[in-house]
């Protein structure tokens, strides 16, 4: 052990010099703690929040009872029964939707999976209940979440760019593709 | 009224006026620990209840008051319930031999009381050590009795760590006894009246200004083994929270848990004030006189005697906070390593010159 070791020794020097680093903390404080409740951090852009179901800008619901988000899910949280709509045997829709949210992981897999655009991720997060069954989402309960937080709807899909999927091309008495 | 119940009146008096004192350095540091610990980690610590916290001691009081108390399963509930009991009040009493302003006396009702000691007793400090020790017994009931093994070894460690470091603290101290002369606070607090030079941690003679008494290294000794004998970071591998859940208190809940946690900051407090009367001068202050003796208020002499004790003493509690926010936790041999291979000969060592120092150029 070299001199200035030992006199570093016997003077706690490390000790002081950890020392000075946690008063230097204290004098210029700057805390990163957020106050949660009273104050929330800005969310990024492509925040994926709680899953809504969306309709068009008339109030209809956008799913057709595909299924291809239940093929999606990684963790078995959509279940869909699909059905045909009543009158319209080459239109489905989904009879009934349900989401667990409790098993959600938020990847966003359905939304990328569902071909008319149906599902939407929202910014919501609290999403704390007292009875996890209050999780176990329905279909309206999933369409209120969607009008509440996209208030700005799509046009139905014959009405938009004259490119997009169009299906009811033998039904003249249905709105035609525009152009 | 005879003057006996009389006196006991007074004494009563007196006690209840410390012991609220105490209570309420007790609630102030559990508040203060924890903001401070958070501000030297770039956190906020207690922000909810009152404004910035203020009242979170009260808020944690009334939660604990009201938790349920339970006992475990094959605990031996006599001793299980005397432990905290016995923690709480052997750290609470030491406060009686504390000198918390000067030396003066007053008339009451006809008896003679010294209005800032409640008892001047000739061996104020052996005293103290005394009670210090039988607090390591509740520890180390409490660890026994809970029929817990995490319990069992933070009582087991408990009792060789307060073994070791109780005999650093008893040996650092002799030095400054050589130099006042007695065991008396009161008295070893008066010795080092007149600036700060006279105080036994720079140590000059009565009439000089040089160190030649300097108790520098019985004061580090002193500090270093009071850390451990409180049990705090970083010497506090009796409740080492990430290997034995929370050490001898692990089974206690509710008033009991409280009791422990409130004897830790007594114990602390009491060692801050044994420091600083023993080594920091106690009330005096680190000039010769007072300001107020000056400016000819003589008679409110005290309440400046009383700030620089009480700073002095939260200077200590401050210094607790911040090694604790600053060391990681000693592994247990090193523990035992620095306390018998390092404290103990540099305090033995500092008995010897000082005995010599004293000798050749006594006070």
């Amino acid at each position: 052990m070299t001199f200035k070791n030992w006199i570093k020794t016997i003077t706690f020097y490390e000790i002081l010099v950890g020392m000075k680093v946690t008063i230097s903390h204290l004098i210029h404080y700057r805390p990163i703690t957020l106050q949660y409740p009273h104050e929330k951090r800005t969310l990024p852009d492509n925040y994926r929040g709680m899953l809504a179901l969306l309709r068009y800008d008339d109030g209809t619901e956008k799913c057709v009872g595909c299924d291809l988000c239940e093929a999606a899910c990684p963790s078995r949280v959509i279940r869909v029964v699909s059905a045909e709509v009543p009158g319209e045997p080459t239109k489905r829709y989904a009879k009934e939707y349900y989401m667990d949210m409790t098993r959600c992981l938020f990847c966003g897999m359905c939304v990328d999976a569902c071909p008319v655009d149906a599902l939407g991720m929202t910014r919501e997060y609290e999403w704390a209940v007292y009875d996890k069954r209050q999780l176990d989402l329905n279909k309206e309960q999933l369409l209120a979440i969607g009008d509440r937080s996209f208030p700005v709807r799509e046009k139905q899909l014959e009405l938009q760019h004259p490119n997009v999927a169009f299906f009811n091309v033998a039904f003249k008495h249905l709105p035609q593709k525009p152009g | 009224m005879t003057e006996l119940s009389l006196r006991l009146a007074v004494s009563l008096a007196q006690i209840v006026a410390e012991m609220g004192i105490v209570i309420l350095t007790i609630a102030t540091m559990t508040y203060f620990e924890r903001k401070v610990l958070a501000w030297m980690q770039d956190r906020m610590g207690p922000m909810e209840v009152g404004p910035y916290g203020i009242l979170q001691p009260v808020a944690d009081g009334i939660k604990l008051f009201f938790k349920e108390d339970i006992t475990p399963a094959g605990a031996n509930k006599a001793m299980f319930a005397l432990a905290p009991m016995l923690t709480m009040v052997v750290s609470l009493i030491g406060f009686a031999v504390i000198p918390f302003g000067p030396n003066i006396t007053m008339d009451i009702f006809g008896i003679t009381i010294k209005p800032f000691v409640v008892a001047d007793i000739n061996i104020g400090i052996l005293y103290i050590l005394a009670i210090a020790s039988i607090g390591a017994y509740g520890i180390i009931l409490g660890g026994w009795s809970s029929n817990s093994k995490y319990s069992l070894l933070g009582g087991l460690r408990a009792a060789a760590q307060v073994i070791s470091y109780e005999l650093n603290v008893g040996l650092a101290i002799v030095g400054v006894l050589l130099l006042a002369g007695s065991l008396s606070l009161v008295e070893i607090t008066a010795a080092q009246a007149g600036g700060f030079w006279h105080w036994f941690i720079w140590g000059a003679r009565p009439d000089g200004y040089f160190p030649i008494h300097t108790q520098i290294f019985a004061f580090v000794v002193f500090i270093i083994s009071a850390v451990a004998e409180t049990n705090r970071i970083p010497f506090d591998l009796p409740e080492a929270e990430s290997e034995l859940v929370a050490g001898f208190f692990t089974e206690y809940s509710g008033m009991r848990f409280a009791f422990f946690v409130s004897a830790e900051y007594a114990s602390m407090t009491l060692v801050s004030c044994v420091a600083a009367s023993l080594f920091l001068g106690g009330w005096n202050a680190p000039y010769p006189g007072t300001i107020f003796g000056y400016v000819g208020l003589e008679q409110l002499a005290w309440v400046e005697h009383i700030a620089w004790f009480a700073s002095k003493v939260y200077f200590f509690l401050f210094l607790f906070i911040w090694i604790r926010a600053t060391l990681p936790r000693l592994r247990y041999d090193q523990l035992m390593r620095f306390g018998w291979k390092v404290m103990l000969p540099i305090a033995l060592a500092n008995i010897i010159i000082t005995a010599i120092t004293v000798y050749f150029f006594p006070r």
